[in-house]
């Protein structure tokens, strides 16, 4: 910093704390906005990213691989070719992604229809790993009747509340199962009832059923064909980068046409669009807070400028330029926001911990028959504050733009005052 | 204009427009001030001595005419010219003395010399020095604010002196003085002048710093009326 900036820092830190009162109202108003900003981001972040591991796990992860036709027809002809599949699995346990991955699952998904003496249902076909969908998905801890399948289940079916129900099935009855096969003819399996769960959406509820990978390869002719291999990351930010990663080592089957890499945003429009959705309501709030804290700092440092008005004249006369005048306003207002902003994030990151570092019980708020869900995803009412250095670089970034965006108008009265005027004696 | 000049102007003029009323408040002023000169611009209230300063000064552009400081024209210089003119050329003194409030007596005096970027040895060395010729000496911690008007004002002209600049311009600077502040600081800038060679205007209707001015130069209705040489 050259002298004259470092004077200026020091004209402006001193009128600073020449205004104390003054200096000290606005500040605790940036305080609070600070921490409201704070604790505001991270209950919501944290909400965010428990509807997000709801949706992925529900869904095919925050990750996944398939064939780029699969995600529209929904067709067992659009599954991963065999070497593609492989090749997925040994990505995702590449010592670059494996330290992000929390699980995988390869599944073999296929719309289809249940029957029973009941009646017929349209209903989703999940094929899995038993073992690596238990860590994958959330539906084996939502048993309500019988068990979760198991590696040496064959023609078993871990089948959702309401679909039981609209086939008037119970634990041990039998139903069929009919689908396209990987020879494109229609082909039908009987298969028992080994559990019911109830996940908590209807529309999982009333349509989804699980089987053994196994038994679909023999009953499809599917073999160990999948029609995604999926993971779920350690967290949703990690996304982006593990994608890229993928999208590196899965590059030539990608640019064949057998592959394609999504994220959990691709994979899951509806749930990117309920988090951006729900993002924007809360910056809408915190905007209409800053705004009305920036006016607080804007009535400090104008105020703090129309009592100095024949000080600036003297600033100017004595050598200064229009730019660095107006540059002392700024240098306050930007310490101002900068200093008490700072303080805000750190009491709000402080208190959100403590307070609510374990989880913030909203169940009052929600209806707990019923549950809540957010486009596919259970919400849980126990929030869990979600803390990340880049929301914290935001937050200061922020506070900076407003403290900056808030003194460029009275910096501007400081530079634009006319010298002879402000240097008239009071006669 | 000749070297020895520290100011010049020629057939300055400068208008305000006040509604629909057009002011004259310099009328057509050819005026050349030399180095080491103790100058008073005499007249009563409006009589356009403080816009003349304010012109050479650089704080307010002439309407019409030139002006040159140390050589340099000033008519046409931008802003941030200007600004530098007046860091490196100009010393002020105000009436209301204009001390920085939130800086003390050293570091007011120093201010300018900070602008200007002299090593802090030097700077301490020069305000020390004028400090002592100044009777200041042990009240270069105090704020403005701890400081009788004298002392103030005292600062205040050391603060113009000590970036050495081409001359100091002083705008009624004992007007809100006592007598015998009034005198205590004239001796200062006599002395100053005297022994240091720096130049001084005045923009006064005092009549002890006319009497002490070794040239008296009266204005009336922004017009020069009389331009008188004296005898030190």
């Amino acid at each position: 910093m050259n002298m004259s900036a470092r004077v200026l820092v020091v004209l402006a830190l001193r009128n600073l704390r020449r205004q104390l009162r003054r200096t000290a109202l606005t500040a605790s108003a940036m305080i609070v906005g600070g921490a409201l900003l704070v604790f505001s981001l991270a209950v919501g972040d944290g909400g965010h990213e428990q509807w997000i591991d709801s949706g992925v796990r529900l869904g095919t992860g925050h990750v996944t691989v398939e064939h780029p036709g699969y995600r529209v027809s929904r067709r067992i002809d659009d599954r991963l070719p065999a070497d593609v599949r492989r090749l997925a699995e040994q990505a995702f346990a590449a010592p670059d992604i494996a330290p992000y991955v929390v699980a995988s699952s390869a599944k073999l998904s296929l719309n289809g229809l249940a029957s029973s003496a009941a009646g017929s249902r349209p209903a989703r076909i999940v094929a899995v790993d038993p073992v690596a969908e238990a860590g994958f998905g959330m539906l084996d801890d939502q048993v309500v009747a019988g068990r979760y399948l198991e590696p040496a289940d064959r023609l078993a079916a871990y089948v959702g509340a309401a679909l039981v129900d609209s086939l008037e099935l119970r634990i041990g009855s039998r139903f069929v199962v009919q689908a396209q096969d990987a020879h494109r003819e229609i082909a039908g399996q009987l298969l028992r009832v080994v559990g019911v769960f109830r996940s908590g959406l209807p529309e999982v509820d009333q349509t989804v059923l699980q089987i053994p990978r196994d038994t679909a390869g023999e009953w499809l002719g599917s073999a160990r064909d999948v029609t995604n291999v999926g993971a779920v990351l350690s967290a949703s930010a990690a996304t982006a980068g593990v994608r890229g990663r993928l999208e590196r080592i899965l590059a030539e089957p990608v640019a064949r046409g057998d592959a394609r890499v999504m994220g959990w945003r691709e994979s899951d429009p509806a749930l990117a669009a309920a988090v951006a959705v729900d993002d924007f309501g809360n910056y809408l709030v915190q905007a209409f807070l800053f705004t009305i804290i920036a006016f607080g700092v804007v009535n400090t440092v104008l105020m703090s400028v129309m009592h100095r008005h024949r000080e600036f004249g003297v600033l100017q006369a004595l050598g200064l330029t229009p730019r660095q005048t107006g540059a002392i306003v700024l240098v306050e207002g930007l310490t101002l926001s900068a200093v008490s902003g700072l303080i805000g994030v750190g009491l709000g990151l402080t208190l959100t911990w403590w307070l609510f570092g374990d989880g913030l019980d909203l169940s009052g708020m929600m209806d707990e028959a019923n549950g809540l869900t957010v486009s596919g995803a259970v919400v849980d009412p126990v929030v869990v504050p979600l803390f990340s250095v880049r929301r914290i670089a935001e937050c200061a970034l922020f506070i900076l733009g407003v403290g900056v965006a808030a003194s460029i108008y009275p910096a501007l009265r400081a530079a634009r005052i006319d010298v002879t005027e402000a240097m008239k004696f009071d006669r | 204009m000749t070297n020895d000049a520290a100011v010049r102007t020629a057939g300055v003029w400068k208008v305000f427009h006040q509604e629909a009323e057009e002011v004259q408040a310099v009328r057509d002023v050819s005026l050349t001030v030399a180095r080491g000169e103790f100058t008073a611009l005499a007249g009563p209230s409006g009589s356009g001595k403080t816009t003349l300063l304010n012109l050479i000064g650089g704080l307010t552009r002439p309407t019409r005419g030139r002006v040159w400081v140390a050589g340099r024209e000033v008519s046409g210089m931008t802003g941030r010219e200007l600004a530098r003119l007046r860091l490196e050329q100009v010393g002020f003194v105000f009436q209301a003395y204009n001390l920085l409030p939130v800086l003390t007596a050293l570091e007011n005096a120093e201010f300018p010399m900070l602008l200007q970027g002299v090593e802090a040895a030097e700077r301490h060395a020069r305000v020390r020095e004028l400090f002592a010729r100044t009777g200041m000496d042990g009240l270069e911690d105090r704020r403005p604010g701890k400081l009788s008007g004298g002392q103030q004002q005292r600062v205040a002209v050391v603060r113009a002196v000590a970036g050495r600049p081409a001359l100091v311009l002083a705008d009624e600077p004992t007007a809100n003085l006592d007598s015998a502040a009034s005198e205590a600081l004239l001796e200062v800038m006599a002395e100053l002048n005297r022994e240091l060679g720096v130049t001084f205007v005045f923009a006064t209707h005092d009549g002890r710093v006319m009497e002490r001015s070794r040239r008296l130069v009266r204005m009336v209705d922004g017009a020069v009326h009389a331009d008188e040489r004296r005898s030190s």
